[in-house]
């Protein structure tokens, strides 16, 4: 017990008993907020040494910043407590004392009870809960980033409505599209490019090449479905129907058409490319059991890769359910009946562009 | 569980010699959230810090071959002491190993 002068008219005995009842909380009372500390107990001098090693009485707000502002002397001399928390380093160790201060009972002189508690192991417990719960967000928000990857892949090999339909019931089912257009694309004398040889070029090529096929289906209105090799199979009207499907898989046709032949004019490799449409019914449907891909098949995309290889280079050509649904909306020039395997005679015709002469 | 040998840990460094310099300024929460990241990251708990992160965050440390063996003997230490069966107290100390590279500098 550290005795300071006492002031008079304090019922020491009273406090004294209180000092000692208490070993671990530690225990002073002040003469005011910016008076000295009068007396203090052990465990008080072992969370503040500096009160028994300083050569004058230390003042209360040195060891609790804070106790002299206005607001805080306002709350005291209302008779209100001020509880705060104060960091001390005492060797190596930082610890967190917990303060509170309150006018001393029945003395109106304004000395103060000081009760402190050392809460440091709390205070630890409460960091590294923070710590913890940061790093459990952060796992989260990378989960959530990942999923979003995820998905995104997803989205790239079937179309959203079908991955909704496969992500909430685990399945798809094949669905029939008597309404769509298919357009299939091929690159002419591709095996005898010189760019053929290059794999790493030749990849990087078709990537740019197809990144922009992608923008430009999309654009107007269509959905691109596989490459195969240098072939580019894309529709419209599925998996969402489209009552514009032929127009917008003309349209996407001419545009990828003009694509080419402006990047032709400016790029040293020169990729010509031959189009087949066809407006025949196709089915869709998520293939594979491991790997997942959204596909087409039916008499819409063989009748598509039967046309193709007819083109010219830079050539689209069109088969008679396509013809009709442009309703000459689009330019076309008829090429007349052909045999074409597994379909017999049909009429074909070839895109020319916009009915003004011009390309869209 | 995982809360007391983080904090046994904390303890620990704090009484080490060789490793209380290292985090002398360093403030409690900012060295709880060390040892909690620390403990976490070797334990297999939910902490993601990629291998560049752990080297730029110990970059300019100072941290010599001392202190990486003084923060390995101590952890070790924690772990057996809260009852970690020896078998992982193994597996965790060749995680910490793994990334001696990416902390020493010196
Ligand atoms: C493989 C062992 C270690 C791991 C996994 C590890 C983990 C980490 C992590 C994750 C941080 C970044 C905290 C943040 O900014 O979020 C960090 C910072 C730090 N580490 Fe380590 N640490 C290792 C070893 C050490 C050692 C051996 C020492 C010292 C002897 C040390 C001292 C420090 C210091 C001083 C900081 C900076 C704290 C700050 O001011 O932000 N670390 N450590």
């Amino acid at each position: 017990m550290a005795a300071k002068p006492a002031p008079k008219g304090l019922d020491l005995d009273r406090v004294r008993a209180l000092l000692l009842d208490s070993a671990t909380v530690g225990l002073a009372v002040a003469a005011g907020a910016e008076g000295p500390i009068l007396l203090c107990n052990d465990a008080f001098q072992a969370l503040f040494p500096a009160v028994a090693e300083a050569e004058a009485a230390l003042r209360l707000v040195d060891i609790v910043p804070g106790t002299a502002d206005p607001a805080v002397l306002e709350r005291l001399a209302a008779g209100d407590r001020h509880t705060a928390e104060v960091e001390v380093k005492l060797g190596r160790r930082r610890l967190v004392i917990a303060v509170e201060i309150s006018p001393a009972i029945g003395h109106a002189d304004g000395e103060l009870m000081i009760q402190c508690q050392n809460v440091s192991k709390l205070k630890e417990l409460e960091y590294m809960i923070d710590s913890y719960s940061k790093m459990i967000e952060r796992q989260n928000r990378d989960l959530a980033k990942e999923k979003e990857r995820v998905e995104r892949l997803l989205l790239n090999i079937m179309p959203r409505r079908v991955y909704e339909e496969w992500r909430e019931f685990g399945i798809t089912t094949p669905e029939r599209f008597d309404d769509a257009t298919v357009l299939l694309l091929d690159f002419v004398g591709f095996t005898e490019m010189s760019v053929a040889h290059d794999p790493p070029k030749l990849i990087a090529e078709l990537n740019d090449i197809f990144t922009s096929f992608d923008r430009i289906v999309e654009e107007f209105g269509c959905e691109r479905l596989k490459t195969i090799g240098d072939a580019y199979l894309a529709a419209s009207g599925l998996p969402e129907p489209n009552p514009e499907h032929a127009r917008n898989i003309a349209r996407a046709a001419l545009r990828l058409v003009r694509y080419l032949e402006r990047r032709n004019a400016i790029s040293e490799v020169r990729w010509n490319c031959r189009i087949g449409i066809s407006s025949k019914p196709v089915i869709g449907s998520v293939v594979g059991t491991q790997k997942y891909v959204y596909d087409i098949f039916g008499p819409g995309v063989n009748l598509a890769s039967r046309l193709e290889p007819l083109c010219g280079p830079m050539q689209i050509l069109l088969d008679d359910r396509t013809h009709e649904l442009l309703a000459g909306e689009l330019a076309c020039a008829s090429l007349g009946s052909q045999t074409i395997r597994g379909f017999g005679e049909q009429h074909i015709y070839r895109l020319e562009g916009t009915t003004s002469g011009e390309r869209p | 569980m995982i809360s007391r040998i983080v904090l046994s840990f904390y303890d620990r460094v704090l009484d080490s010699d060789v490793l209380a310099p290292y985090f002398e300024h360093v403030d409690m929460p900012v060295l709880i959230d060390h040892q909690t990241k620390f403990i976490a990251y070797l334990t297999g708990g939910p902490a993601s810090i990629s291998d560049e992160a752990l080297r730029l965050a110990h970059a300019n440390r100072g941290i010599d071959r001392a202190a990486f063996e003084e923060m390995r003997r101590l952890l070790a230490e924690t772990l057996e002491e809260h009852g970690l069966e020896p078998a992982d107290v193994d597996s965790v100390m060749a995680e910490i190993d793994r990334r001696a590279g990416l902390v020493v500098t010196r």
